[in-house]
């Protein structure tokens, strides 16, 4: 399909470009009544064409039209084609000289760009890598460290002690567990070729499902909620969609100091479903704003800080998951207090095959 | 000691076997243990026990194949635990006869409960006719009558709504996918039976005045189905 498109395009190309050289040419020697610019008209009609199409052929074609072209129409004697004149085997010899020049050299440097785009992605990968593996460690060392104290120590440690590790375990294991969901989720998605199975799920059972799992994790915050009183059906990748919002909030948790209140809030405007996690804490550094939804996720800002870093991966995760589904996601300040995240799903299904 | 269940645990991972067998043990079962396909087939024909937990990614055979078998020749509960969370495997899992599906990592008084609800189910599927009664938390149903109460007064109902509620309840604690519901409330499924499932229970929800995030008596499985909770979930 993307080849065919390249190829007639390509040959649209070609034809228009040597379609106006000649139209030009006949106008000179019509008005001028000269033939001398003629050749290098040529020339700049084969660079041109080398340098805007893909591969070989389409330069040499036009190299050979044109050589046929100048020989033809162009040179004495008019309307014949002679190749006895040593000077047309020249000028062709220069025309192929230039198609191939100009084309090994544009090669050259589409080639470079996409080895650059490769070292920029492995180098975010990398980036990525190193984050988790950072953030892997820590709670690592709690659970390594906490069990084997545990098993070493079994007499010495008092039950309160032991109790107290054992909660840290669970604790650190669970945050791993999240952890490890978010990463699968970005696995999921992979790179840019994604195929997304959507289904139509109803935004009330997606949210029930959303706040039951929240408050596994956080049962004392509340969530005030607000959506439409009718029946909503908005086609997702529910468990993907449920993950963004758990991340919305936890990050609002996390990261809102001075929150009081939280709330969730979904409207339907102009065939898009709306969903909007409203915090009032101290809202968000203007500087990160842009850069919060990024893929680096701002690993230059790596400072070791677990938080910091957490709230990183959970955000581009949102920001993957969300652009996968063909919608928006941003995040602005309040007017008064705190912050809003906020993204948008389309209603209709529009990749339906 | 002889007369409690008896539990076959079907894992290849010891660290979990040796957990889920503490676990069970500590809750009053008994254990019996198998690392692949093929011992959990033998332990399955020669113990008999009264509910199995199932792990998907065995070393021999997918649990997918020993789930199948089982289901030719008995209808012991099958507890599925898997790491894979896709939507599709859990609806196909449950399909096939699986009675409940916990993703891993799962924790133990989830997994406890489950194991309760499904020993509970069957014993009620097999023990009580269809026309007694059921009660969780505060709704009652009366079967015979085909009416159902929330906290002392009656929610008026229509047929199909009923119908959804009655059958949730009869299987209480066990996930019932969208397609197995339509099938037993309307037949055939059709283009847009799903639609019309999900129109029944957002009225159902309303009636009963379920809010989102309350987790009570209704509980959705995104994209698989819905699972009425017990007393003890």
């Amino acid at each position: 399909m993307n080849k065919k498109w390249t190829i007639l395009q390509d040959t649209i190309i070609t034809a228009g470009i040597l379609g106006v050289c000649l139209a030009v040419s006949l106008g000179i020697r019509n008005v001028f009544h000269t033939m001398d610019l003629i050749p290098t008209i040529f020339v700049l009609a084969v660079f041109l064409i080398s340098l805007l199409t893909e591969g070989f052929y389409y330069g040499i074609f036009s190299a050979l039209f044109s050589v046929m072209a100048v020989n033809y129409a162009f040179t004495f004697p008019l309307f014949t084609l002679n190749f006895s004149f040593e000077d047309n085997l020249v000028s062709g010899c220069i025309m192929l000289t230039v198609t191939i020049c100009t084309c090994a050299l544009t090669r050259k440097i589409k080639h470079q760009e996409l080895f650059r785009a490769e070292t920029e992605k492995e180098r975010m990968r990398a980036n990525l890598l190193r984050a988790v593996s950072h953030d892997l460690r820590t709670p690592l060392t709690t659970i390594y460290g906490s069990s084997s104290a545990l098993i070493e120590n079994r007499e010495i440690l008092t039950e309160d002690q032991k109790l107290k590790m054992i909660r840290g375990i669970r604790a650190d294991a669970e945050w791993l567990t999240r952890m490890v969901e978010n990463l699968l989720s970005v696995t999921k998605l992979g790179d840019g070729d994604v195929h997304l199975i959507k289904t139509p799920i109803v935004l009330e059972e997606l949210l029930d499902s959303v706040l039951v799992a929240f408050h596994k994790h956080y049962p004392k915050q509340e969530v005030s909620l607000f959506l439409p009183d009718e029946m909503i059906l908005v086609p997702m990748d529910p468990l993907l969609i449920q993950q963004v919002l758990i991340n919305l909030l936890e990050n609002a948790v996390r990261h809102a100091k001075g929150m009081t209140s939280l709330s969730l809030r979904v409207s339907v405007t102009g065939g898009k479903a709306l969903f909007e996690v409203i915090d009032d804490g101290c809202g968000i550094d203007q500087q990160k704003v842009q850069k919060l939804f990024e893929d680096g996720f701002g690993v230059e800002s790596f400072s070791g800080d677990k938080k910091e870093n957490t709230a990183g991966i959970g955000l581009s995760v949102c920001a993957t998951v969300i652009r996968a589904h063909g919608g928006q996601i941003r995040a602005i300040n309040n007017k008064d207090r705190g912050a809003t995240f906020s993204f948008t799903l389309n209603l209709e299904d529009s990749d339906h095959e | 000691m002889n007369n409690r269940y008896k539990i076959l645990i079907v894992e290849d991972e010891e660290n979990i076997r040796t957990l889920l067998s503490a676990l069970v043990e500590a809750n009053g079962y008994q254990a019996i243990e198998a690392d692949n396909c093929e011992h959990g087939r033998s332990m399955f024909t020669s113990y008999v026990p009264d509910l199995i937990i199932l792990d998907l990614g065995l070393p021999d055979d997918d649990g997918i194949t020993l789930l199948k078998e089982i289901r030719k020749e008995s209808l012991t509960p099958v507890i599925i635990l898997s790491a894979r969370s896709d939507e599709y495997e859990k609806v196909q899992a449950l399909d096939l006869g699986a009675n409940d599906y916990v993703t891993k990592p799962f924790g133990s008084a989830e997994l406890v409960a489950r194991i309760r609800s499904a020993i509970r189910n069957t014993r009620h599927v097999l023990d009580d006719c269809p026309d007694g009664t059921f009660t969780t938390g505060e709704l009652f149903i009366d079967y015979g009558a085909r009416r159902l109460f929330l906290k002392g007064e009656e929610i008026k109902l229509t047929q199909t709504e009923y119908n959804i509620v009655a059958l949730l309840s009869e299987h209480c604690g066990k996930t019932l996918t969208y397609s197995s519901i339509i099938k037993a409330v309307w037949g055939t499924p059709d283009y847009g039976s799903t639609k019309k499932l999900q129109v029944n229970m957002a009225n159902i929800r309303k009636k009963l005045g379920l809010r989102p995030g309350q987790n009570s008596y209704i509980v959705n499985e995104l994209g698989v189905g819905y699972r009425m909770s017990g007393p003890q979930d």
